[in-house]
This record gives C-alpha cells, sequence and structure tokens, in this order.
C-alpha cells in the first residue's frame, strides 16, 4: 500500500501551490477590505485574469478532456489540487471548466454552450432545487409542456449558485408527470436567459449569495434538450454526485491553513505567564485537529480514487462529503476557540470561514441525506463493511 | 549554444533549517528539500537564451539520491536533459571539492555557457561561479542582473551594493545570476508530464575521473568546527508615544542607519 505521491503528482501539486502562493494569496487583503464595504471580493475580469495566467503554463480545465485543451486530470489529482485552492480565501478557481453533464451535449449545442463555458466567455447555472424540493429533489414541480417545435416552461428554481450571473441555466423539469421523476418523467433543458427567466438574489450567511429562478411561459426549443427527454434526474445525480469529493477536498485546504493558524497562534499568545499551547486543553484541540483533518483527506483520496478506478463512489464519496463537512466545521470552531476574541474580528479570515464551511452541511446533499445513502446502502447489502478491501 | 545550468538542491529557507549536531553539516534529511531559489532563475534564464538563439540545455546536479526531485522539477520548466553528480564519497564536499566535482562534470559536456545562481540559500558562498571559471579557464561574469548575448559576445550587468557595472567577455563564460534579472516561469502541464521522459545521465565521481580523496570530509580543505543557534531576537525598543512619538521613532531609524 503506498501512500505517497508520483513525482508528477507531486510537480502538479506543487505548481498549482506555487501559482496560488505567488499570484492569488497576495490579493486577500484587498478581497477582505472589498467584502467589508459589502462589494464581490473578486471581480470576475480579475478571475478571468488570473486565469488567463495559469492557462498560459497549461493549468486549464482541471476535468476537461484534452481535446478541448484541458488537462483531463484523474480525480486524485483533481483532488488534491482543490486543496491547494482552499488554501487561499479567494475564491479562485482554475478556468477552462464546465458542469460535467454539459458533456452530454450534441455537437450543436457544444459549440453553444460547452466550448464557450469552458472559454469562459458563457457562464452556467444548475438547476434542480425548487422551494418544495431540496433533499427530496424528486418532488421538483417546475413543468416542462410540449407545444410544437418548443418547450414552455413554468415553476420556480431556488438557491442556485451562480444564478445571479448566468447566462444559461441546465433547469431540470419534470416534462412526464406520469412516469415520475425516478422513472423517466423529467428532462434536463439548456435554457438562455435571454428565453425569459428571471433570477433573484438570496442573501446568505455567506459572501455572495445564489439566487432563485423564475420561469412564466419560458419558452425553450426542443434542440435545447440536453442529453435525452427523460434523462433529467439522472444527470442531475451526475451532476451532484462529482461535487461530492471535490468540495470536501477544498475544504481540507482550507483546514490546512487554519489549523497553521492556530498552531503558530497557541505557540506565540501568552496568557498566565506562558503560552497557551502549553495548556493541555488547548493541545487536545490541535490534536483533534489534526486527526480529524487526516481522517478527512484520507476518506477523500479513497473517494476519489474509487472514480479513477472506474467503480461506483457514490458510497465513498457520501463519506467524504458528509465526514469532510463536518471536519471542518469543527476545525474552523477550534481554531476560533485557539484565537480568543482575536478570532471573533474581521482582522482575521476565521469568521468568514466560520460563515463560509457551514453551507457545506447543507448544499449537494445535506449531512442527512448522506446519511441517508450510507445506511441504506449498507441496509440493502449493496456495499461491504471494509469497502473495496472486504 | 550549449548552456549548462547548475542546479542545487537546498533545505526550503522558507522553513525551519538545522545543522547537524555530529558533523556540523546542513541537516537535510529532516528538511523539506526544495530547488535552489536563486537557479530557478538561472534555469529561465537559460531557456530564454534558448529561446531566442536556440541550442542546449542541460541541468547539471551533485547531491543526494533525493536531488533527482529537484531535477524532474527544473526539467519540467523546460530543459533538454541532466547530470546528476551521484556518489557515496560526495557527503561532506566543502567549496573546493564541489567546484572540482562541477568543473568536471561541466568539462565533459563541453559548454559556451554556464548559468548558476549567485548564491545557494543553505551555505551563501557566493564563491562557485569564480571557482569554476578559475578551474574551467572559463570568463567569470558574476552577480548578474541582466545577460544579453550577441554571437560570442556577452553583456552583463553585474549588480553591485550602489547600482550596476557592465562587464562584457566572450564565451566560454560561466554566469551567475540574482533574482532581478527575470521571473521565474512556472514548470508547465506538459513539461511536468514530459520531464519523466528526458534523458538524466548519472555519473559517479570515477565516470569525471575524479578521486575519492579529493571530496568527502577527508578530502575538504575546510572544516566546520562547531556552530550555534542564532540568538532568539532581543525584545527591541518600545517608543511610548506621549506626543513626541513620531520623532523618537525617526531618531531611532536614524541611529539605526535605515533613514
Ligand atoms: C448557497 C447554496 C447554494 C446552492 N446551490 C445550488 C445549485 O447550484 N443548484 C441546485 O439545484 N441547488 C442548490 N442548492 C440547494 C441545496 O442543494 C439544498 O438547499 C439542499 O439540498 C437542501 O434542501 P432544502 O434546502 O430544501 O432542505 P430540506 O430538504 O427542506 O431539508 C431541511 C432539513 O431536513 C433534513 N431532512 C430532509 N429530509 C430528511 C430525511 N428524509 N431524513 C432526515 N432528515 C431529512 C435535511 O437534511 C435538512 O436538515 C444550494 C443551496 C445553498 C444554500
Ligand atoms: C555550515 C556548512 C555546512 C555544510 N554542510 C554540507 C553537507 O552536509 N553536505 C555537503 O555536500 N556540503 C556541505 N557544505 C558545503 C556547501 O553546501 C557546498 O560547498 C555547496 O555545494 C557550494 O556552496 P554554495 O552552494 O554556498 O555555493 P554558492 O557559490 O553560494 O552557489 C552558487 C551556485 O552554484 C551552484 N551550485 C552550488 N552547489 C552546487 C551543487 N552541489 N550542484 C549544482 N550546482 C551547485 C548553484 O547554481 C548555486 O546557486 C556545507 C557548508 C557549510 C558552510
Amino acid at each position: 500500500m503506498d501512500f505517497s505521491l508520483s513525482d508528477e503528482e507531486r510537480a502538479i501539486r506543487d505548481t498549482a501551490r506555487a501559482f496560488i502562493r505567488k499570484e492569488v494569496v497576495p490579493l486577500e487583503a484587498e478581497l477582505l477590505r472589498r467584502e467589508r464595504a459589502h462589494q464581490p471580493g473578486l471581480r470576475r475580469d480579475e478571475l478571468r485574469e488570473l486565469q488567463a495566467r495559469a492557462r498560459a503554463f497549461g493549468f486549464w480545465g482541471l476535468a476537461t478532456p484534452a481535446e478541448y485543451g484541458g488537462m483531463d486530470l484523474p480525480a486524485v489529482l483533481q483532488s488534491l489540487v482543490w486543496t491547494e485552492i482552499g488554501h487561499t480565501l479567494v475564491p479562485f478557481r482554475f478556468g477552462g471548466e464546465a458542469d460535467n453533464i454539459l458533456f452530454y451535449a450534441d455537437a450543436a449545442q457544444r459549440e453553444e454552450f460547452l466550448v464557450p463555458t469552458i472559454e469562459g466567455q458563457r457562464i452556467s447555472c444548475f438547476a434542480i432545487t425548487e422551494p418544495g424540493a431540496g433533499s427530496d429533489a424528486a418532488n421538483i414541480k417546475l413543468s416542462a409542456r410540449r407545444d410544437g417545435d418548443d418547450w414552455v416552461l413554468n415553476g420556480e428554481k431556488t438557491f442556485i449558485t451562480n444564478g445571479n450571473d448566468a447566462d444559461f441555466a441546465i433547469v431540470v423539469a419534470v416534462t412526464d408527470r406520469d412516469k415520475g421523476v425516478r422513472g423517466g418523467g423529467t428532462t434536463a433543458f439548456l435554457v438562455d436567459r435571454a428565453m425569459g427567466w428571471r433570477s433573484e438574489f438570496i442573501a446568505t450567511m455567506g459572501e455572495g449569495g445564489p439566487a432563485s429562478l423564475v420561469f412564466e411561459d419560458v419558452r425553450v426549443p426542443h434542440r435545447n434538450i440536453l442529453g435525452e427527454v427523460g434523462q433529467g434526474f439522472e444527470l442531475g445525480m451526475k451532476w451532484i454526485g462529482k461535487g461530492r469529493y471535490i468540495i470536501p477536498s477544498h475544504a481540507v485546504g482550507i483546514g490546512e491553513r487554519a489549523l497553521r493558524m492556530a498552531v503558530d497562534y497557541a505557540g506565540t499568545r501568552e496568557t498566565f505567564g506562558k503560552k497557551i499551547g502549553e495548556n493541555q486543553a488547548i493541545q487536545w484541540m490541535l490534536a483533534d485537529a489534526e486527526t480529524e483533518l487526516e481522517a478527512a483527506r484520507w476518506l477523500i483520496l479513497r473517494a476519489a480514487w474509487t472514480v479513477d478506478q472506474g467503480l461506483d463512489a457514490r458510497h465513498a464519496s457520501s463519506m467524504a462529503k458528509l465526514y469532510g463537512a463536518a471536519m471542518i466545521n469543527k476545525l474552523v470552531d477550534r481554531v476560533m476557540q485557539i484565537h480568543g476574541g482575536m478570532g471573533y474580528t474581521r482582522e482575521l479570515p476565521i469568521e468568514r470561514w466560520y460563515r463560509q464551511v457551514r453551507l457545506l452541511r447543507i448544499y449537494e446533499g445535506t449531512d442527512e441525506m448522506q446519511r441517508l445513502i450510507i445506511a441504506r446502502d449498507l441496509l440493502r447489502g449493496y456495499t461491504k463493511i471494509g469497502g473495496h478491501l472486504a | 549554444m550549449k548552456i549548462v545550468v547548475l542546479v542545487k538542491q537546498v533545505p526550503d529557507s522558507g522553513a525551519e533549517r538545522n545543522l547537524r549536531a555530529d558533523d556540523n553539516s546542513v541537516d537535510r534529511a529532516s528538511a523539506n528539500n526544495v530547488i535552489n531559489e536563486m537557479d530557478e532563475y538561472a534555469i529561465e534564464e537559460a531557456l530564454r537564451l534558448q529561446e531566442a538563439h536556440g541550442g542546449e540545455v542541460t541541468v547539471l546536479t551533485m547531491g543526494p539520491d533525493r536531488a533527482t526531485e529537484s531535477i524532474r522539477k527544473a526539467l519540467s520548466m523546460g530543459p533538454d536533459g541532466a547530470v546528476h553528480v551521484l556518489d557515496d564519497a560526495l557527503p561532506g564536499t566543502d567549496y573546493l571539492g564541489t567546484s572540482r566535482v562541477l568543473a568536471a562534470a561541466i568539462g565533459t559536456l563541453s559548454p559556451d555557457l554556464v548559468i548558476c545562481g549567485a548564491e545557494a540559500t543553505d551555505a551563501r558562498g557566493q564563491v562557485m561561479a569564480h571557482m569554476l571559471a578559475e578551474r574551467l579557464g572559463f570568463a567569470a561574469l558574476t552577480g548578474a542582473r541582466k545577460l544579453t548575448v550577441e554571437g560570442a559576445q556577452l553583456t552583463v550587468e553585474r549588480q553591485t551594493e550602489e547600482g550596476y557595472e557592465v562587464v562584457t567577455a566572450a564565451t566560454p563564460a560561466v554566469v551567475s545570476v540574482w533574482d532581478t534579472i527575470n521571473e521565474p516561469r512556472y514548470p508547465s502541464f506538459k513539461g511536468i508530464m514530459a520531464a519523466k521522459k528526458k534523458p538524466v545521465d548519472t555519473k559517479s565521481l570515477a565516470d569525471l575521473g575524479v578521486s575519492a580523496d579529493q571530496v568527502g570530509w577527508g578530502g575538504s580543505a575546510t572544516t566546520v568546527l562547531s556552530h550555534s543557534k542564532r540568538p532568539a531576537r532581543s525584545a527591541g525598543v518600545k517608543v511610548t508615544d506621549s506626543g513626541e512619538g513620531g520623532v523618537a521613532l525617526v531618531d531611532y531609524l536614524s541611529s539605526e542607519k535605515f533613514v
């Protein structure tokens, strides 16, 4: 059993690390200043400029196939790079990416939606959640009714990331109520904003926010169906499946940086005539934080490895998402505790992480939904105790 | 133009570094070992010359087994191949010995130009370029912040405390560079994937015709007798501002010759 990185893996990881440290981290002070003034921390043109700089040395499209100019990295490497990205507060991501399900597009749609999204000329959002259907995504109601060569969409989506900026949405709609959502009754549509949907900003405890999308008699041509009629829910689950190891990979990066801050602070801050790190109470917080960080790291890398093996990664990914999200919430809480009053101020990024990471237990499958998947798989005998080694 | 770039693996200067208690040598085993920062600038300069004038860039390293990692990293930036001088007799080699070995290796490559860092962040000798030039009979153009090549004519702006000097020489030459000379590129994704396939020629002392008693602890002209930790930083000067704070600060800064 070899837990080390190959030379290539290390080199790619180190290059991402150097770029983040040299080009992205220096923007943090300005980011925090803007956010405190209720402005976007990083403008889209600034993000694109950073992405172009990384593209110059080939860091572009982590998951994108080479034929679209991407790196086409294995999941393990994608995970490692996302951990590096987590080291900065700046909402940076390497460019050249598109929603994984956009690759189901046909030739014409690839030209119209996929390629421009990869190139950063178009911005997508993915919409399945509705006011009445979140965890219970199979309960969606937004309907698409066939009318000649068009489909007419009516309903509302909510909590849609990028929904404020997107110029097109991938919308999962009910096309055949009788078949039911899981029985092939839903279809995914590529819907330009110009076709008539509107978005409304939703303020959250995080920076920026998602949007609700309102569809009132929005006409969408039949050629804008993504994949097949009836394939909507299946594509939706594929979209969500991807995030389940990427999200906690990012969290591990946040954890590494936050824990480093706590270790440094414990070694310098003095109370009662000694360093606070000399108290067992503080030491145990550090010990637990690191132990859980490592446990999460290996659960996540195992999930990514499972993807790379071509095995069904659902179970492993659910564990990675569940544990990774819990880990980072506890870790940031401990790091704040170790920093005392300073941790609560906006002088330091800890309160920002505190607000940011709470989301990870909610979106792309709540903690409870991950547990539901894990327990169901076990009870049905779909997975074995002991995972792939069993 | 045939260029050899010297690349030394050193302990990361961003982290805690130590000397070993037993033999006063740099503790490399416990350190995170990286390419000497200044050598990245040397690689970049070599690659820019290659892009402008064609030719071949070879990385040369003397170092232990794990220096392979740094060689691969250097190759991922773009050089064509590398020579790794690896020999059990090498640990403990001092400046003179190192320059003997590197000069012998450079001799087998017959380059027009050798580019190295102005100093390594571990020993900070700032001597290697001069020693190599002397041994090889090459011109020494050291401490460059700018290098221009026209045919066989080299011109450098040599960085000094006060400004810079313009120095010229003909090839073959050894040029050492400061971090003001360029901005090193990131290893490219393609470069990283290609690095493994590039040739790395491992040479022993015997291959280079250097005998083991000219290197190592025994062959060194210098010996580090003892070392001690840098004393902890003193508490510093506290200025209480009772209206005069600004003046006190300026007085302090000028007494320390900062202003
Ligand atoms: C910032 C943000 C961004 C988002 N981005 C997107 C996006 O881009 N696209 C998109 O489609 N959606 C997005 N979402 C929606 C997100 O996926 C849902 O909020 C999430 O799935 C939970 O659904 P809900 O909010 O309706 O909660 P509910 O489903 O109403 O759940 C409420 C609570 O009940 C629990 N619960 C529900 N059912 C059960 C059960 N059977 N057993 C035990 N507990 C249960 C849940 O775990 C939760 O704790 C986003 C949400 C947020 C907050
Ligand atoms: C306290 C102390 C402890 C030491 N411990 C050790 C030890 O444990 N083991 C050991 O081998 N030596 C040891 N040395 C010797 C020293 O590290 C070598 O002599 C070194 O290779 C040359 O010195 P430098 O890097 O400071 O040269 P500099 O003149 O500062 O280096 C200039 C440039 O020369 C090139 N260069 C230097 N060395 C190499 C190399 N090996 N390969 C390729 N290019 C190179 C690089 O491009 C570098 O940027 C020690 C020296 C001191 C003072």
